[in-house]
Formats: C-alpha cells, sequence, structure tokens
C-alpha cells in the first residue's frame, strides 16, 4: 500500500494547514484511510520507498477553519490539549495531532484525548504533557530583572515552544508592568505594556549586551541570593534532591545561580 | 490600637552605615527608602530573620485560585507554584521570614528560644513589604510566609503582623499569597482580622501529645493551641456560608489551615503520631499537617543529642502515610493498629498495606472501582483517574498501562488485565515481598537529605514519583 507524507511548517497555524490539506488530499485521490497520509514537520532523514512527500504551504484561512470546526466539535479542552501538543519539539506531534483530530470527528468525542488506549491520542498525549512540563517549569523559574526605565526583562530557553502559554500567567499577575519575555530558542519576544494586550514579537534586533539594569536591581539580586542560602538547613543539604526539582539546564537564566 | 507600633517604626529612620539602602516606588507614586536602625542592614536583617525561619516546614502556596483584577499585583494559583529549591532540596515557594527573632518564650527545641544567645533582629512593616513586592515581581516567590518570635505577649506581636499584613494588601496592594503563622493566646479578635487579610493561617501543634509539649515548651499548652485552631476552623465554615450569600463577602483564610509537629523529639509511635494527625484532619478540617523531623540545634537534657541523625526515612514514612488518608481514602487503622505501632522500614506503607491484604487481589484493571484503583501499589491517583476515563471507551491492556504511567514492576503482581495476569506470578506475601525489596525503592535522599517538596494532588509529579510510583 502507497503511504502518503505533507510536509507542513512548524508552527500551529503549518499544522492546522497540514490537517485541512490531508483531507483534501485524501478526497482528491480517492485515498481510502486517513491512515495512509502522515504529518510531519520535516523532511525526513531518509526517504522511505513506496512514499510519495509533498510539501504544504501555510495557509492561515484554512488553519482557522480547522480551529473553528475542532472548537465546535470536540470543544475547548480538547483544542487546548492539542494546541499543547502542536507547540512541543518531539517529531511525532503534526502525526499524532492530525489523526487525534480525525478520530475525534470520526467518534465525535469530545472527550476524545482521554482515550489513551489509541496509539495516536497516547502519542499526542505525550507532546502534551512535554510542553504542559516545561510551561510549568517556566512559570516556577523564570526570573525578571528590572532595568533602567522601570521595565522587567527575562530570558528563558525553552525546549518546547511554549511562550504564547507563558504569556498570559505573567500579564495576569503584573498587570501593571512593562514586561518582555525573550526566548533564546525561538528568538521571540513576548511583549506586555503596562495595563494592555500582550502580544508576541519574531525578528528584531536584539543585543543583550545593550541591556541597562536599574540602580536597585542589584541589591534586590543580592538580597534574594541571601535569602536561599540562609533558608536551606545544613543537615539536610542535597544536591541530588535540589537537582531532581531544578533541572541545571534551568540555572543559567536564574538569578540565584548567578555569579 | 498601636502607639507602641509607631514609636517602633519612627525609631528606624535614623539611617546609619546603610549600604544596602533600597528605594523603589509603589505603583509610581509614594517613594519610600528603606533605612534600618542601629547597624544593621537589611541584608544583615534578612539573613538573621531568614535563618530563625527555615526550621518551619510549610513553604506551600497551594489551595486558593484568585484571578489578577486587571489592577494591582498578584494572582494565587490553586496548585501552588514553587519559585526555586534549596541547596538541602526544599521548596522556596514563599519568602519565609520572621517578623522578628526576639522571644519571651523559652521552647526547649527552638534555636530562638530566649535563653539562646543568637543575634537578634526586627524588620518594621514597610521592610517586609517592600521586599514581598519585590520579590513577586521578579518572580522570585510566590508570596509571603509571615511568623515571628513572641515579643512582649502573643497579641502584641499578632498586632505588629496585622499591621504588615494590612499594609501590604491595602497600601501595596498585593494580591499574591499570604501565609500567616497564628500564635497560641493571641486576642480572638486579631486572629478574625488577620484570617480576612491572609490566605493561610496555621498554628503549630508543635509536638504530637499534650506531654510531650510540657515537657519540651513550658510556655506553650495545649489547650491554647487548640484554640485558635478551632477558631479559625469556625470561621472558615462560617466564611463559605456568607460566601453562598453574599458573593462580594470578604473571605476567611480561604487557602485553609495547616499546622505542624516535630516528630523525634520525644518517645511517640508512628500509630500515635498519625491518628493525632487523622485527628486534625477529621475535627479540625485541616488542610495539611506537615511532620517535622527533629533537627537537633541545643544542647538539652530535655532533647535528643544535638550530634543525633534526624529522623528522615521517618519522616519520609509519615509523609507516604499522610497522603494516603488525604488522597488515596485510606484510615490510619488499616495501615497500623496497637500492636503494629511503626511503619515499615523496608516497603512504602501502601505495599505493606497491600502484602497484609493479599485477599484483596489481583485487582481486575478493567472493572475494579476506583477506589481499588488506589490501593493497587504502582498506581497512583493521576494513573487511576486515567484509567477510569480511558477504559469507558475500551478495553486496557498491560502495554497501555505502562503508557499511562502505571509502574508495572510494581504493579504487576496486584492486577489482572482482562483476567490475564502479566507473568506468571504468585499472589504470595513471601515471594512478592522478595521481589519488591529487589527492586530497590527511590527514596529522595542518600542519607543526609531529604525533601517537602509543594505536596499537592496536581503540582507534584516528581513527589508522587518518588512516594507511589511514575504517574505523569
Amino acid at each position: 500500500m502507497e503511504e502518503y507524507v505533507l510536509i507542513c511548517e512548524d508552527s500551529t497555524e503549518g499544522i492546522l494547514t497540514g490537517v485541512y490539506e490531508a483531507y483534501q488530499f485524501k478526497k482528491k485521490r480517492g485515498i481510502d484511510s486517513h491512515d495512509c497520509i502522515h504529518l510531519a514537520t520535516r523532511e525526513p532523514d531518509t526517504q522511505r520507498l513506496f512514499t510519495e512527500y509533498n510539501n504544504i504551504p501555510t495557509d492561515y484561512e484554512k488553519a482557522e477553519k480547522v480551529t473553528n470546526t475542532m472548537i465546535r466539535q470536540l470543544g475547548n479542552e480538547t483544542w487546548y490539549r492539542l494546541s499543547m501538543a502542536m507547540v512541543s519539539s518531539l517529531d511525532e506531534k503534526a502525526d499524532a495531532v492530525y489523526h487525534t483530530i480525525v478520530l475525534g470527528l470520526k467518534l465525535q468525542d469530545r472527550h476524545i484525548t482521554d482515550r489513551l488506549q489509541e496509539d495516536c491520542v497516547q502519542r499526542a498525549f505525550q507532546c502534551a504533557r512535554a510542553s504542559d512540563n516545561e510551561l510549568c517549569h517556566l512559570k516556577q523559574f523564570l526570573r525578571f530583572s528590572e532595568l533602567q526605565n522601570g521595565m522587567l526583562y527575562a530570558k528563558i530557553d525553552a525546549k518546547h515552544h511554549i511562550l504564547p502559554f507563558l504569556m498570559p500567567h505573567f500579564a495576569d499577575r503584573l498587570p501593571a508592568d512593562n514586561f518582555v519575555i525573550y526566548d533564546e530558542n525561538t528568538q521571540m519576544f513576548g511583549l506586555h505594556a503596562r495595563f494592555q494586550k500582550w502580544y508576541l514579537m519574531q525578528g528584531a534586533d536584539f543585543d543583550e549586551e545593550k541591556l541597562v539594569y536599574s540602580e536597585v536591581e542589584e541589591v534586590y539580586q543580592k538580597l534574594f541570593r541571601q535569602f536561599c542560602d540562609s533558608i536551606a538547613i545544613e543537615a539536610r543539604i542535597n544536591p541530588k534532591l535540589q537537582m531532581n526539582m531544578l533541572p541545571l539546564r534551568f540555572r543559567p537564566n536564574m538569578t540565584e545561580f548567578q555569579e | 490600637m498601636g502607639d507602641l507600633i509607631q514609636e517602633k517604626s519612627t525609631s528606624c529612620e535614623i539611617d546609619t552605615a546603610a549600604d544596602c539602602r533600597v528605594s523603589h516606588d509603589i505603583g509610581k507614586q509614594s517613594g519610600i527608602e528603606l533605612r534600618t536602625a542601629s547597624t544593621q542592614t537589611i541584608m544583615e536583617k534578612l539573613s538573621i530573620l531568614t535563618d530563625a525561619a527555615k526550621y518551619d516546614v510549610a513553604c506551600t502556596s497551594s489551595g486558593v485560585d484568585r484571578k489578577g483584577n486587571g489592577r494591582d499585583m498578584g494572582n494565587c494559583v490553586s496548585a501552588g507554584i514553587c519559585h526555586s529549591f534549596s541547596a538541602d532540596g526544599r521548596c522556596i515557594s514563599l519568602l519565609k521570614i520572621l517578623m522578628s527573632n526576639e522571644c519571651v518564650y523559652d521552647c526547649k527545641y527552638c534555636v530562638n528560644r530566649r535563653s539562646n544567645d543568637v543575634p537578634r533582629a526586627t524588620f518594621t512593616p514597610d521592610e517586609i513589604c517592600e521586599l514581598t513586592m519585590n520579590f513577586y515581581r521578579r518572580n522570585y516567590i510566590e508570596g509571603l510566609f509571615l511568623s515571628s518570635g513572641i515579643i512582649n505577649n502573643p497579641s502584641y506581636t499578632m498586632e505588629l503582623i496585622y499591621k504588615t499584613l494590612y499594609k501590604l494588601r491595602n497600601v501595596y496592594r498585593f494580591r499574591g499569597y499570604v501565609h500567616v503563622k497564628g500564635i497560641p493566646g493571641t486576642d480572638p479578635v486579631l486572629i478574625q482580622q488577620i484570617g480576612y487579610l491572609t490566605d493561610r493561617m496555621s498554628v503549630n501543634l508543635e509536638l504530637p501529645t499534650a506531654e510531650g509539649l510540657e515537657k519540651l515548651a513550658p510556655n506553650k499548652h495545649r489547650k491554647t493551641i487548640l484554640t485558635p485552631m478551632r477558631q479559625i476552623q469556625n470561621g472558615i465554615a462560617q466564611g463559605k456560608q456568607e460566601l453562598a450569600l453574599y458573593r462580594s463577602a470578604p473571605s476567611f483564610v480561604p487557602a485553609g489551615q495547616s499546622t505542624q509537629m516535630i516528630i523525634g523529639a520525644t518517645p511517640e509511635s508512628d500509630y500515635q503520631i498519625m491518628s493525632v494527625a487523622e485527628g486534625l484532619y477529621d475535627k479540625f478540617g485541616m488542610k495539611r499537617v506537615f511532620y517535622s523531623a527533629y533537627v537537633g540545634v541545643n544542647e538539652d537534657k530535655a532533647l535528643p543529642s544535638v550530634q543525633a541523625a534526624s529522623p528522615l526515612l521517618r519522616e519520609h514514612r509519615l509523609y507516604q502515610a499522610d497522603w494516603l488518608l488525604r488522597f488515596y481514602q485510606f484510615r490510619v487503622d488499616e495501615l497500623l493498629n496497637e500492636k503494629h505501632q511503626n511503619f515499615n522500614v523496608l516497603l512504602d506503607p501502601k505495599c505493606d498495606w497491600a502484602l497484609q491484604h493479599l485477599e484483596q487481589f489481583p485487582v481486575e484493571i478493567n472493572r475494579a472501582d476506583y477506589q481499588m484503583l488506589l490501593r493497587v501499589p504502582g498506581i497512583g491517583v493521576k494513573s487511576a483517574q486515567r484509567i477510569c476515563k480511558a477504559r469507558k471507551s475500551g478495553a486496557l491492556n498491560f502495554d497501555n498501562l505502562k503508557k499511562i504511567g502505571v509502574v508495572l514492576k510494581r504493579a504487576l503482581y496486584f492486577i489482572t488485565c482482562n483476567g490475564k495476569m502479566m507473568y506468571h506470578t504468585r499472589i504470595e506475601e513471601d515471594y512478592i515481598t522478595r521481589n519488591l525489596l529487589a527492586e530497590h525503592e527511590k527514596l529522595p535522599f542518600d542519607k543526609d537529605g531529604m525533601t517537602y517538596r509543594q505536596l499537592s494532588l496536581f503540582d507534584d509529579a516528581q513527589e508522587n514519583v518518588d512516594l507511589f510510583g511514575k504517574i505523569s
């Protein structure tokens, strides 16, 4: 049996366009089952035999159609979980999300993500869990510093592209602050202006070296380092446990581990 | 109500050798200079008063969901958020400090007791507010945990705390999490007032039994400890009723109350300790009971030697059992009894229970009710929930279970899928015990460290992994 792989852009809109095109593709070619169609977010390292590869350009209108259908027929909860899966950096996310949508629409099940005995749901669940874990970690470990003009600045290095999910959390918490979160990995900025809506920005020229911090910034950083130092009980020192709870990869961007 | 307090805070405006001068404008309106009296800088005060507060266990920020109001700083997430982990692996969620480490009491186990010669310091309300606001804004902390040594008398101290919280909530307009210690013997009116400003209040039980308390904390009495606990409990119940009637009623201690006790300083058995904890959950509506393995800081003939190792494994077992009570629907009598007073050192309490009740196993995964699934070693709350949801649409097999997050190497002796066991294993106590022991239990400490991570149903995948197997 011949297989088809549609290669879409590695973004939520790209994957959703891929889903739309997959349905079209199946209809046009008269393919029996969605099982023969796969989505991928990049060219495979080695191409397989008897497999046709097609590139899919991202189309925001098509993506929106799929979004609307999903929300209407599968509900907000499913939409949220699959969005979390789509921002993960795992390779199989596009295919897993696509087949979960197909199955959900076929069964008209608003709790499709609970069917963990289904392989595609299981894979989408794993992708969503990976990004969700990172989201939780960054809510914990992100650190702002105050710039001279009173603006807050934070740098993160996220494995999964969770910045759009991180912004609402901080926008709710710090409504009266101007703040920027910079994701080093995707080179994306999340911006929030005092009492206004947040938005994302990509492709800005940025040099961290040029940032000027406020006068009190250093004082508070020292105070916090002192606090973290004093709070530990000597009789219980346990670096292994600390490492389990706070993985090393977050530490370069954390105040208490700097200097 | 506070002429005395006024006097205290004015005396702090003399600026001497404050190399750590901090100024910050709240909401960009009023500049407040943080200066300190005498020669103490903010830095010194912070290190003295953090050091003095570190033996307090509870550092959780869970139990209340409060969205931002679009204007003031702060919100609360019901699962709680840990912001860092200190070198001992414990979670740092709140700015955990004492208002003051001056104390008129002389509790034998306490580092701040009156008879100890340690550096003393006292924060002013403004200093605490500034630190909280600035730490919170930088995402260092989730809120404030304020406790205090006893200055003059309990009511005087709590009034200082009230002043601080009032300022933090109404002048600085902080909406983040606040946890306050209730000091036994305080005027009930003060407790009531503070209850409307804080999210959680806790009164320390200190020691599991009244005899222990009498021996080690001569200034404290069981009755004065239980009185504010009861008051808070009633306040919470009444507050809920009022909220149901009037939506805008101020909420009273919305995140509930907790307490803690020191274990290993007095000779109680695990059975006694767990029974006390169960009583607190049942009769006082506690959200959490914390157990603190005794760490020797004072030389005293009434105490275990300072060199004695802290009973960390014991504390770990107590926490495991505490989880079984709160989330796994166990009762203390099922785990321990008069004859069997202490937990098994080698096995966690849930495995131990299962081995004593083999007649209830194996459990059929596709049919057993949720309560029974929770009792299977290797299945945690999340996996049990996932199993219940998933099996509605079709039978599960062992491979599915593994992917859902069940720890099969422990569960396999106790379950069947579609009527079949995973391997040919015998339902026999010695055989299963031997096999379970061969899988070395993962403890969160080697010899000398131990965790108190935020313990809550949703945010502590790691904790749950350590305790009951991988769930998420």
